[in-house]
């Protein structure tokens, strides 16, 4: 059982951390619907990087450098070049989908390095995605910084008339949204699961998305979410140890994902959204026309 | 930029004439042919005998060629999927799990029937099967049409999610005991017997031909009927619609419905109508990724469905030709996704540059320096 409580904490920060890289960029605004594109790009760099030196560390940066780059690239197509924030996104999560799928399939199979280090018995990803959540709420609510960050998610045309540099702002965020979600494929592929197959995600990046939009763009519920998706994710992995013979272990595989529409359904009903539901950034999507 | 007395001006533009909309996405397949180029790249081979080899087998070769068309009808299904909802706004990347739910549906015929093991009477069947699956199909779609049309649920996030559901389910089964699982036991769905296939009018399953003729009246729809211009008000300006009496419900779950209708006729035209398979094999997953290809055909097509039958048939080619020259070439597997990337990435640029202009501008002349005699002057 407490293997179990490892593991879905290790399966909760991989979540968590693509997840809230992404709640940044849409606290300023940006929407980036090709996150499991960037994990992807991410998680593959890594495991090929830190397979082919042997290092763990040269395979992070790799990560969370293609990571931060896509989301760079990200930022020009919607920010600079004012493209549709979907297309430019869901362009990133085909392109990483197609790459990743070229690169990574000669090097199908396990990592072949000694166990990621742990820190007290844990991956120290989960102690970094712990920090991290208290960091961005202290950044987004106590400082003049997440004030910014803030006003130009929700109305870029007034944050610049007080003087915030819209595009710059937007840039950062974009910027550490894919930085993060780099590194939650690196995460994901050289601690929690250091395995390449074939579009080994399947999903996670956009559930990671889905938790953003559940957490109402609050770290705090964020993370309360992860924990909630990443230990249901183990269980239907494992759902002997809960509901033994209930249903087939492929069906099991689809709780998370039904789970996650079910919860979208609910918090966008008129009666949560009356209720809760003032948190969303005005500005999420639209570009902006002022510069 | 100024180049003596002329400078460089990029300006955003509101309209693009279609010349200019067809020639920037014929330039952005060009681009990804060229960029896929180093893909194939090897000691033995330059890319363009890849290509030759590619292409070669593709549309020379009498079954590499059928094997496109087949291929190339189930794309451009995929594509309508896709298309009939963008037209409205919508993005259905949901193309995998309906095309999953289509094949499901159709093979779901033949096995309550109670007719597995059979040889001959399947009658109607043949009919029901593709209906079966495109009411399964539809029925998914829908799915994510009312929870965008009602509660604004982002159909991006609700159709992704479905694929993982579908993909699972069809795992449940074909796998370890599942009810359509072979009597080998590999994984795999039972094979349809003779009687459940359908006849193949030069080569091709009927669904082929409805796939063109759909094309055509997808086409005439939105440029002719009156249902095709409510969606296409919706897909430009949701609020105007609104006022303008339009119903956000009926379109969404219309779009969405007809669209997943379409992938799930994929799924039954691939896994149920083509020769040499006629079961959900073990890699359907592949084939169910494979409907991506939809997405980038309609996107390049900019929407217009006849115009993507001779994209369909490019990308259907190129992925089949693909394979056999990852085969004769020893290239590494995956060819087909990364040109898939990569096409998406420069319809993605060809769709920004189509939003730019460039024009020469003549600089306006600088102001005369006054002279020290002409200020005594003035004085």
């Amino acid at each position: 059982m407490s293997d179990l409580l490892v593991r879905s904490l290790e399966a909760s920060t991989v979540f968590l951390l693509a997840a809230l890289g992404e709640l940044v960029n849409q606290r300023s605004g940006v929407l980036n619907v090709g996150l499991e594109g960037l994990m992807l790009f991410g998680g593959t760099l890594a495991f090929l990087l830190a397979q082919a030196t042997g290092s763990y560390a040269v395979g992070l940066a790799a990560g969370v450098a293609v990571g931060a780059l896509l989301g760079l690239l990200h930022g020009v197509f919607s920010l600079s070049l004012r493209g549709d924030q979907v297309v430019s996104g869901m362009g990133l999560w085909i392109l990483s989908f197609g790459l990743t799928t070229y690169l990574g399939s000669p090097h199908t199979g396990p990592l072949g390095l000694p166990r990621f280090p742990q820190v007290l018995g844990l991956s120290p990803f989960v102690y970094v995605g712990a920090v991290l959540v208290v960091a961005v709420w202290f950044v987004l609510t106590r400082t003049s910084l997440g004030l910014s960050i803030r006003s130009v998610g929700e109305n870029p045309a007034a944050a610049a008339a007080s003087g915030v540099n819209v595009l710059a702002v937007r840039y950062a965020c974009v910027v550490f949204g894919g930085t993060l979600a780099g590194l939650a494929g690196a995460a994901y592929t050289l601690s929690y699961n250091p395995v390449w197959n074939y579009n080994f995600l399947m999903g996670w990046g956009f559930v990671s998305l889905a938790l953003v939009f559940f957490s109402m763009w609050n770290p705090w519920i964020l993370f309360a979410g992860s924990l909630l998706f990443g230990a249901m994710w183990q269980l239907s992995l494992n759902p002997d140890l809960v509901l033994p013979g209930v249903l087939s272990r492929y069906l099991w595989r689809t709780i998370p994902f039904l789970t996650t529409v079910t919860i979208l359904a609910l918090i966008s009903t008129p009666w949560f959204r009356t209720r809760w539901g003032l948190a969303r950034p005005q500005a999420l999507g639209a570009p902006y026309l002022g510069d | 930029m100024r180049v003596g007395a002329y400078t460089l001006v990029v300006e955003r533009t509101q309209t693009t004439s279609p010349v200019r909309v067809a020639g920037s996405g014929l330039a952005a397949v060009v681009l990804a042919l060229l960029l896929a180029s180093f893909l194939f790249w090897t000691p033995e081979a330059g890319p363009w005998a890849a290509y030759r080899i590619a292409f070669g087998y593709a549309f020379l070769n009498p079954s590499g060629l059928l094997a496109t068309l087949h291929r190339a009808a189930y794309l451009l299904l995929c594509t309508l999927a896709f298309l009939v909802p963008l037209r409205g706004g919508l993005w259905n990347i949901g193309l995998p799990g309906q095309v999953y739910a289509g094949a499901l549906a159709a093979f779901a015929v033949p096995f309550w029937a109670g007719v597995r093991q059979a040889a001959s009477g399947a009658g109607g069947a043949l009919l029901w099967m593709p209906l079966a699956a495109a009411a399964a199909g539809g029925a998914l779609g829908a799915l994510a049409g009312v929870l965008r049309a009602k509660l604004s649920v982002n159909e991006i996030l609700v159709t992704m999610m479905l694929n993982s559901v579908l993909f699972w389910v069809v795992s449940d089964f074909i796998k370890e005991g599942g009810a359509f699982m072979s009597a080998t036991a590999e994984g795999e769905s039972f094979t349809l017997p003779e009687a459940f296939r359908p006849p193949l009018p030069f080569g091709l399953p009927p669904s082929a031909y409805v796939a063109l003729g759909a094309a055509a009246v997808v086409d005439f729809v939105f440029a002719r009927a009156a249902s095709g211009y409510r969606v296409r008000a919706f897909g430009l300006n949701p609020q105007a619609a609104r006022y303008a009496g339009i119903d956000p419900l009926r379109v969404s779950l219309g779009v969405f419905a007809v669209g997943g209708a379409f992938a799930g006729l994929a799924g039954y035209h691939y896994f149920a109508a083509v020769p040499g398979l006629y079961k959900i094999p073990t890699n359907y997953g592949y084939y169910g990724d494979l409907s991506f290809y939809g997405i980038i055909c309609a996107l390049i097509a900019r929407g217009n469905a006849v115009g993507a039958i001779p994209m369909a048939l490019l990308f259907a080619g190129l992925s089949v030709g693909g394979r056999f020259a990852q085969g004769a070439l020893r290239l590494p597997f995956g060819v087909d996704y990364a040109v898939l990337g990569l096409l998406m990435t420069t319809f993605v640029v060809s769709h920004l540059v189509d939003r730019y202009s460039l024009r020469w501008q003549r600089a306006a002349p600088q102001p005369a320096l006054r002279t020290s005699s002409s200020s005594e002057e003035a004085r």
